[in-house]
């Protein structure tokens, strides 16, 4: 058997395929990859759910159950109560105190109606009122007070029409403005709102999806004492790490296919009604391709990290802070929700992001726009793997 | 065939190997002794490529170790410090996998790797994951790795170390049985027996540079001792971290 020189093509290939293998038969990775898909969407559900569960709640508030409503007085304006029952509120007799009980909490609301009401409604003046409430409750216990808030009003304009009328007066006189407000959101950008949280998710599992091959690769092999017997082959030490970032890329990439997959599945078959969005293949398949520049990006910052590390707690502990930096683009594009432009297309993350809600809202992105995110994450990719190649080539790699 | 020609490599202010040379010819055991800390290792890793020396030179096979290093890596076999086989892998496959890089494929692989099991007495663990292998059955992986692909030279830095008796005494027979296929093995030791028990030819070195080079005839009658051990520790000048 004579000695043989290996080309870099075939040496990359033997490589990549060792440490997918390897690595298929680590728990760490499989786990991960099994966590991406399944809590993932898991999370994102969940909380749909509960906004979903919340909306709901209101919902039936309003609608079917009949809000209870202390009245003081309410013999004083038996129309005005009239009105309230038809208008679904259910009239009980006031405690004591109303002003203590809605202080403990024991009513949200009471009404009150002063003596002088039926006298001043008879002259046509205005009638005194009285709302007692918490401004400090919020949320749904808020919902019997802006109810009743809207109901009064209601009946305000009602009468005061009526009264114009007896008047002789057109009630559109002390109407100056006919405001009509028509939202033109279709359902989808409806969505799109509430999964602008899709992003986030998406680039934290790429870089998950790549980190324990990234530690395993160079720095646990390092500490395990292989690295070196693996340089003394004939192997050029860039096939060696391209190799090792590539067997990287595939988990990466692996991970985001399965937890867009996921996604899809969960949106098809999750009883959620709220969202009525459907992510089919052909936006998985765009949305995965346009993000496979950002997993190349990911995953050669992580090899780049790792390899300066000793140690695998201590490329762990580095990569998780790591996790971080493509969240920050992120929170700018939450913050400013800009539209897709020449000026933030090409920052890295942000523009997945961009691409990823456009893609889902069922928008269109201009290609052009989307080949510059392609290109400026591939750039910058490549230029960490350049970094990376030279932190290979010294002898300090060896620990 | 090795040769080294004044090799220095400093780390900062150590001078780790200061001026090394020698050869080591085909078909024969050299072996490098010295204390712990005398430049061994840090020879070897220039030899194979994993350092570059700060001045001198070195060939194998006429290959240049800094202008041809993977000619150079194409053409030895090592065993490095601290034998890192990969856990997740059988015994097999961790040995494939550098066959692989080495160019071999298919049957040729196969047949390969089991006469190397045979050689090695690792029948009972050659397809078992080596997670929780022994130390000697690591050294055994690591060895079967190193010898995959036929090397013709062969270097070994401190291929005894945590093996036991059995194994060391197996190992001996595979180096012995290398050296009569024509091989040229290169070893470090600090066991001054092992050395004295397997070698043709004896690099000392102390300090970062050769104490002594011969035979272990030369080097008796160099140092006018009788004994071997004596001669190795005369040359070197102390006892110190020689076992």
């Amino acid at each position: 058997m004579q000695t043989n020189k290996i080309s870099n093509l075939r040496g990359f290939w033997t490589i990549l395929r060792k440490e997918i293998l390897d690595n298929l038969r680590d728990r760490r990775t499989l786990t991960t990859m099994a966590v991406s898909i399944i809590v993932g969407p898991m999370l994102m559900f969940g909380f749909l759910w509960f906004a979903e569960n919340t909306v709901k709640k209101e919902t039936d508030l309003v609608n079917a159950k009949p809000i209870v409503l202390p009245v003081v007085g309410a013999d004083k304006a038996p129309n005005l109560i009239a009105w309230l029952e038809q208008n679904n509120f259910e009239i009980v007799d006031p405690p004591e105190n109303p002003e203590e009980a809605v202080k403990s909490g024991d009513e949200r609301v009471v009404l009150e109606i002063s003596d002088q009401y039926a006298e001043a409604f008879t002259q046509g003046t205005s009638a005194p009122l009285r709302l007692i409430h918490d401004s400090s409750v919020s949320g749904l216990e808020k919902i019997g007070f802006r109810t009743l808030q809207k109901t009064l009003l209601a009946y305000n304009s009602q009468i005061g029409a009526m009264r114009l009328m007896a008047r002789g007066v057109n009630p559109e006189v002390v109407k100056p403005l006919q405001l009509n407000s028509s939202d033109v959101a279709n359902p989808q950008a409806r969505n799109a709102q509430i999964l602008s949280m899709m992003p986030y998710l998406i680039v934290l599992f790429i870089m998950v999806g790549g980190m324990y091959l990234a530690i395993d690769t160079t720095a646990g092999e390092r500490e395990k004492g292989s690295l070196e017997p693996l340089l003394t082959q004939p192997v050029a030490r860039h096939t060696i790490l391209l190799a090792k970032l590539g067997a990287t890329i595939v988990f990466s990439a692996l991970t985001l296919l399965l937890v867009l997959i996921g996604i899809g599945l969960a949106m098809e078959y999750a009883p959620i009604d709220m969202i009525t969005l459907s992510i089919d293949a052909a936006k998985i398949v765009k949305t995965f391709i346009a993000c496979l520049p950002f997993v190349f990006l990911g995953c050669a910052m992580m090899v780049l990290m790792a390899s300066f590390t000793k140690s695998y707690k201590e490329a762990q502990s580095y990569l998780g802070m790591l996790m971080i930096v493509p969240s920050l683009p992120l929170m700018l594009l939450m913050m400013m929700s800009p539209q897709p432009s020449v000026s933030n297309m090409w920052i890295p993350s942000l523009s997945q992001g961009l691409i990823i809600i456009q893609t889902f809202k069922g928008e269109t992105i201009d290609s052009s726009l989307i080949a510059l995110s392609m290109a400026g994450s591939t750039l910058i990719a490549m230029l960490l793997t350049f970094i990376a190649i030279k932190l290979y080539q010294r002898e300090r790699i060896l620990g | 065939m090795i040769q080294a020609n004044n090799l220095k490599k400093y780390f900062g202010a150590v001078k780790a190997v200061d001026g090394v040379s020698f050869s080591a010819e085909n078909g024969k055991i050299t072996g490098l002794l010295g204390p712990n800390g005398a430049g061994k290792s840090t020879t070897l890793r220039m030899l194979y490529t994993a350092f570059k020396p700060d001045s001198g030179s070195a060939t194998i096979d006429q290959f240049d170790i800094t202008r041809q290093a993977e000619s150079v890596r194409a053409s030895i076999g090592v065993l490095t410090h601290g034998a890192g086989i990969y856990e997740r892998l059988s015994a097999r496959e961790n040995v494939r996998y550098f066959g692989e890089l080495h160019g071999l494929t298919g049957a040729a692989l196969n047949k390969r790797i089991d006469q190397l099991a045979d050689l090695l007495e690792m029948e009972d663990f050659i397809d078992r994951r080596a997670k929780g292998f022994s130390q000697g059955q690591k050294t055994k992986v690591a060895l079967a790795r190193a010898l995959v692909h036929s090397p013709r030279n062969v270097l070994l830095d401190e291929p005894t170390n945590g093996l036991d008796v059995m194994a060391t005494r197996g190992l001996r027979k595979v180096i012995q049985r290398l050296k009569d296929e024509g091989h040229c093995v290169l070893f470090s030791s600090h066991v001054m027996q092992e050395v004295a028990a397997l070698c043709d030819q004896i690099v000392i070195i102390s300090g970062g540079i050769v104490a002594a080079n011969g035979t272990p005839d030369e080097l008796r009658a160099s140092t006018g001792k009788d004994n071997l051990e004596d001669a190795f520790v005369s040359a070197i000048g102390s006892e110190e971290g020689l076992v």
